[in-house]
């Protein structure tokens, strides 16, 4: 009688010592993919932000008179590099895109612009890397509904307040960015 | 936010589905291994032993499909990035790989004049993705994300490894019943073989059940087979509308592959499976021997309400 008491005990104290390991794991998994999406985007904003300079010289070279494009280009690079939370990078990120947008749009008018091999391959080049924080920023967001789900979400919620994780933020993008710029041609 | 939910939840009715149609498979496999062993005179433990040993031979011989065997049939070629469209289709593959949060797979060109694309690769460490010249010149940035995006799904599922591993099954089972039927063959004209204790009207029965089964299982395995090919492909257009978030990419991208008939495969039919769509023949029906479910169908439920749902059918799509 003694034994089975000692076996029942045993095996409640294996159950849940292995819910605890299973679950702090796994929440340990989700919030480190959070953490790498993160830093996928980190690593793509930085190469955007390099490759800013070369393109505002190259520009320069054919449109002088864009003088306000090429500067709210150069603001908003400014404001990516300095943002400290990743909403604000965010945020910062879709002003350039705008900015850039208005730049690509004005670059129609000059031709010889648009023929500059150069000019073209960093046109490639930002669309590339703006394509690439879109769905880094996706894979971030799928991330923290992942993990969200996993904190709270019966039983998990329960291990969630033991080990103090909390919810974490969407990166949200403003309604702006999905309609095309208004750019009026001269 | 309601669209991708909807998504999701087919793209997990999907999985659920496939695991049926795999348990149904082996359970064909462990069938047939048994009815073998009957008309054979084995017993079930050595009948399941010589099985192992078969299937295990079977996966090694099997190994030689992985890539580069699919790039040589497929006459692939690594890309040229001084070529504007083939730079642009590495980029966009290397911004779907962070989509889909995939290493960033292998990129190769076929040249054909078809529009088409295909993966390999049996884990997504492996991975390729190649699309046709042909894909390259006629469809646009959007549409051939779509088709990328399709591709990257199919390599996210393990679709290539499960494709492997349920045609090595078929073999197998094809391969056991031809054996049983050779062995009886010659063992009655030898008189006898190995079964002659007799017995009652239930052995009889189960002997005519076995042979039953044993002419049927490799007919039917197939197309199970299918079954789940066809299954895999509309997952792998629902996540990779949900990958994009653009079902109208690949809808559109499908819609000209649909008007462009094949007129220039390359490479040998057993690769026929990977590709977007068959490069040999479009199913215009949806038929229980076809590799890919009709585009007509495709192209309907990436732009239905809940893009990318499915209908609801039968286990087997059977006519």
């Amino acid at each position: 009688m003694a034994l089975l008491t000692w076996l029942i005990v045993g095996g409640v104290v294996a159950l849940l010592l292995i819910f605890f390991v299973t679950y702090y794991n796994r929440f340990v998994r989700a919030a480190n993919r959070i953490d790498n999406a993160w830093a996928q985007i980190d690593v793509q904003l930085k190469r955007r932000t390099d490759l800013i300079p070369n393109l505002v010289e190259t520009v320069k070279g054919y449109a002088k008179h864009e003088r306000e494009v090429l500067e709210n280009v150069t603001k908003a690079r400014t404001a990516v590099m300095g943002a400290k939370t990743p909403q604000e990078a965010m945020d910062a990120d879709n002003m350039l895109t705008g900015a850039l947008k208005t730049l690509f749009a004005v670059s129609e008018n000059y031709p010889q612009l648009k023929a500059n091999t150069n000019f073209l391959q960093l046109q490639d080049e930002l669309t590339h890397t703006e394509n690439k924080i879109s769905f880094a920023r996706q894979f971030f967001n799928d991330s923290v509904l992942a993990y969200n789900n996993a904190i709270q979400q019966f039983p998990g919620t329960l291990f969630a307040g033991l080990y103090g994780r909390k919810s974490r933020a969407m990166l949200t993008v403003p309604e702006a960015e999905r309609a095309v710029p208004k750019v009026a041609f001269a | 936010m309601a669209e991708p939910l909807l998504l999701d939840e087919q793209i997990r009715a999907n999985k659920r589905r496939t695991v049926v149609i795999v348990a149904l498979m082996l359970l064909i496999l462990g069938l047939v291994v048994a009815a073998a062993g009957l008309l054979l005179g084995l017993p079930l433990p050595i009948a399941f032993v010589f099985a192992g040993v078969a299937a295990l031979i079977y996966f090694l011989i099997s190994a030689g499909s992985g890539v580069p065997a699919v790039l040589r049939a497929t006459q692939a070629r690594e890309p040229n990035v001084s070529v504007r469209e083939e730079k642009l289709l590495v980029y966009r593959v290397e911004e779907l790989a962070i989509a889909a949060g995939l290493p960033k797979p292998r990129v190769y060109i076929q040249d054909s004049k078809d529009i088409n694309a295909f993966a390999a690769g049996r884990s997504p460490k492996e991975a390729i993705v190649c699309v046709t010249t042909g894909a390259l010149a006629q469809l646009n940035q959007e549409e051939l994300e779509g088709v990328l995006a399709h591709e990257l799904s199919h390599v996210k599922n393990y679709d290539v490894r499960l494709a492997t591993y349920t045609i090595a099954v078929v073999g197998i089972i094809a391969i056991l019943s031809e054996i049983v039927f050779r062995v009886m063959w010659y063992g009655g004209r030898h008189g006898g073989g190995g079964r002659g204790r007799g017995g009652g009207p239930a052995q009889l029965i189960m002997i005519v059940l076995a042979v039953a089964l044993l002419i049927l299982a490799p007919l039917i395995s197939r197309m199970v087979y299918l079954a789940m090919s066809r299954r895999r492909e509309y997952l792998a257009d629902a996540s990779g509308a949900y990958m994009t978030r653009n079902p109208e990419g690949l809808a559109s991208a499908l819609e000209k592959i649909l008007h462009d008939l094949p007129d220039d495969p390359k490479g040998s039919k057993t690769v026929a499976a990977l590709y977007i769509a068959n490069p040999w023949k479009r199913a215009l029906r949806d038929s229980v021997w076809s590799t890919h479910p009709p585009l007509e169908r495709r192209i309907q439920l990436l732009r239905g309400p809940g893009a990318g749902v499915e209908p609801r059918r039968r286990l087997i799509d059977a006519a």
